[in-house]
């Protein structure tokens, strides 16, 4: 008995250990300043701040075995349940009939309450959160001033406009149709039903790692590691959304491939069919409509995100915007973004009843 | 009528990765031409048994002698366990046809092994094999559907389109499993008169599955009996009288009729 839950005794001690010790640690960084927050990212090489950090790091690991213990015997004691417990509870103690307190007397409770205050409260702190600088009256006049700017935007800068944004179009487009093929490819080698042998599984397995963190990385860090790469301009901009798009449509490829019924493919392995011809005949018919829906609102977004990257030089509309904002010229800015919103109403709108129309 | 021993089955034994005993120590022999028919309850092991004859699954252990020949149980080349699918051919429950693709190019798909994996994906078959494929149609009744797509046909006439997919192959032996199970009782017939047919004018030998009784008298040449993944009754459909029935499918059961 003792052995059957020792996992989830060890999850449970865990979790609530680090819980306990995450609150500790955002009490003495925040409000007893023993290590500021700031220090801790910014000045870590400073020979004080770093002999605190060592001496929070000790507190951390010794808050963390006290608490956890402290779980430990509350939920051995059967004095209440922690939220570990809650969590991590085995599927066979969890059907036990037992008289339940009321939550506020639960320490799980207590522990979820003191999590949530605790953390709005240093998330208000750190993001400088201040109510005299929104309704401040200087800034309401400089927002007056940009909004009175956009509401007469400057029609000269139109064809300009309209010629950038085509540049992001065609960005955003070639793009997408880049990665098609490099995705459709890898596509089936990250999905967990074909890639089945333990091999199979290794490629999978670092596949989908591959692409999450690929992905993770915004399209706007890519294009600044392509623009010191091939130069600032369109061309990096495309590499950036080309590589971001690779790994979502790869990613949301294999997940449909995932979802394909058994049925086909059993029907035409039992031909005697090969390997390849199973994929090509049984999954890839299934799968074609959904890529195609995919595709389109990858090409959609990627519009979006094209202006985006603009921004960091990426080329097209976004250059062109952050050019004029740049020497606060609201009028000429407020065309930009008008164009900009026509053109991203619309696609969105195209791309909705297109997938619509491939159901 | 029974011809020569085309399989002959000995000690077959599977067990699934999660520990479940589905067959234990079968040991059967199928004859050349005869419609062999296997009942037992749902989670009996048929369908198990089936899938191991053409290797869609691995057998545990034990022999399936496959005419004379070759143990279908024991090779591991990948390449002649699908030459071995390609003459064992399968129907199936839910027929496991392409439901976007049309009927003819259905059943163009049991010419896959025969022809280069380049060719196919281009969809480059053969006349001869178009021709096969159009025969079959009309063997089975449906010739004039060959241009619709599968999914706008009926469960029975999709059943028929799998029959001639199967018999694309060149099969010398036909596995249905459950082939009438999701179909209504009046189309159950057809579908088992056509497999009959190819029993009996392709002289193809046919081991189904099958639930209902009547169907089994009707149909059968011989009928085999799991239960719980062993086998328990071996002889001919009209032997199968309320006590064997009991014995097979478990006390206080009933026979349900179809007509």
């Amino acid at each position: 008995m003792f052995k059957k839950d020792m996992k989830e005794k060890l999850k449970s001690f865990v979790f609530d250990g680090i819980m306990g010790s995450y609150l500790f640690l955002i009490l003495v960084t925040d409000f007893f300043p023993l290590v500021g927050l700031e220090s801790l990212t910014l000045d870590l090489f400073d020979e004080n701040d770093r002999l605190m950090l060592d001496y929070a790091t000790q507190w951390f690991l010794v808050v963390f075995f006290v608490l956890g213990f402290l779980s430990y015997v509350i939920n051995e004691s059967g004095l209440g349940k922690t939220l570990g417990e809650v969590i991590f509870e085995p599927p066979h103690k969890k059907s036990r009939v037992t008289i339940e307190r009321p939550r506020w007397a639960q320490v799980w409770f207590w522990q979820i309450i003191l999590f949530l205050f605790f953390t709005v409260l240093v998330s208000i702190r750190v993001t400088e959160f201040s109510f005299s600088q929104l309704f401040d009256e200087d800034g309401f006049a400089g927002v007056l001033r940009l909004i009175n700017g956009l509401a007469t935007p400057n029609w000269k800068l139109l064809p300009k406009a309209v010629s950038s944004i085509v540049v992001t179009i065609f960005m955003a487009f070639i793009a997408t149709f880049l990665a098609i093929p490099v995705a459709f490819v890898l596509s089936f080698l990250a999905a967990k039903n074909i890639m089945k042998s333990p091999v199979g599984f290794t490629i999978y397995l670092s596949l989908r790692t591959i692409f999450n963190v690929v992905r993770s990385i915004e399209a706007l860090i890519w294009a600044i590691i392509f623009s010191v790469w091939v130069g600032i301009g369109p061309f990096a901009g495309m590499l950036a959304l080309m590589m971001h798009s690779i790994a979502s449509l790869a990613k949301q490829y294999s997940e449909i491939i995932e979802t394909v019924s058994d049925g086909p493919i059993e029907g035409i392995a039992s031909t005697g069919a090969r390997p390849f011809q199973v994929i090509w005949f049984a999954i890839v018919p299934q799968v074609v409509l959904p890529f195609i829906s995919f595709t389109i609102y990858r090409w959609d977004i990627n519009i979006r995100m094209a202006t985006v990257v603009g921004l960091v030089g990426g080329g097209g509309i976004g250059t062109l915007f952050i050019q004029y904002s740049g020497q606060a010229m609201w009028h000429e800015v407020g065309t930009i973004i008008l164009v900009i919103a026509f053109v991203v109403w619309f696609m969105d709108t195209a791309s909705a009843y297109l997938r619509e129309a491939l159901k | 009528m029974a011809g020569y021993p085309i399989l002959k089955i000995s000690n077959l034994k599977k067990v699934y990765p999660n520990g479940t005993v589905a067959l234990k120590n079968i040991s059967f022999t199928v004859f050349q031409g005869e419609f062999l028919v296997i009942i037992g309850l749902s989670g009996s092991g048929k369908s198990t048994l089936l899938r191991c004859i053409n290797r869609l699954h691995d057998p545990t252990e034990g022999s399936i002698i496959f005419k004379n020949q070759e143990d279908i149980a024991t090779i591991k080349d990948p390449r002649k366990i699908r030459e071995i699918r390609r003459k064992i051919a399968m129907i199936f429950q839910q027929f496991n046809l392409i439901p976007r693709h049309t009927v003819l190019s259905n059943v163009l798909m049991g010419r896959l092994a025969d022809m280069p994996t380049w060719k196919s994906i281009l969809g480059l078959f053969a006349k001869e094999d178009v021709e096969k494929a159009l025969k079959y149609l009309d063997l089975v009744g449906i010739r004039e559907k060959a241009n619709m797509r599968v999914d706008q046909l009926s469960g029975g006439q999709q059943q028929r389109v799998a029959i001639a997919r199967a018999l694309a192959q060149g099969p010398e032996i036909l596995l249905a499993d459950e082939p009438v199970a999701s179909l209504d009782p009046a189309t159950c017939h057809v579908v088992m008169d056509y497999l009959k047919k190819v029993n009996q004018e392709l002289g193809i030998t046919i081991i189904a599955n099958l639930h209902f009784l009547s169907l089994v008298r009707e149909y059968a040449t011989r009928v085999i009996a799991l239960k719980a993944g062993e086998l328990v009754f071996e002889g001919s459909p009209n032997q199968i009288n309320e006590d064997w029935f009991e014995k097979i499918y478990g006390e206080g059961t009933r026979e349900v009729h179809i007509q």
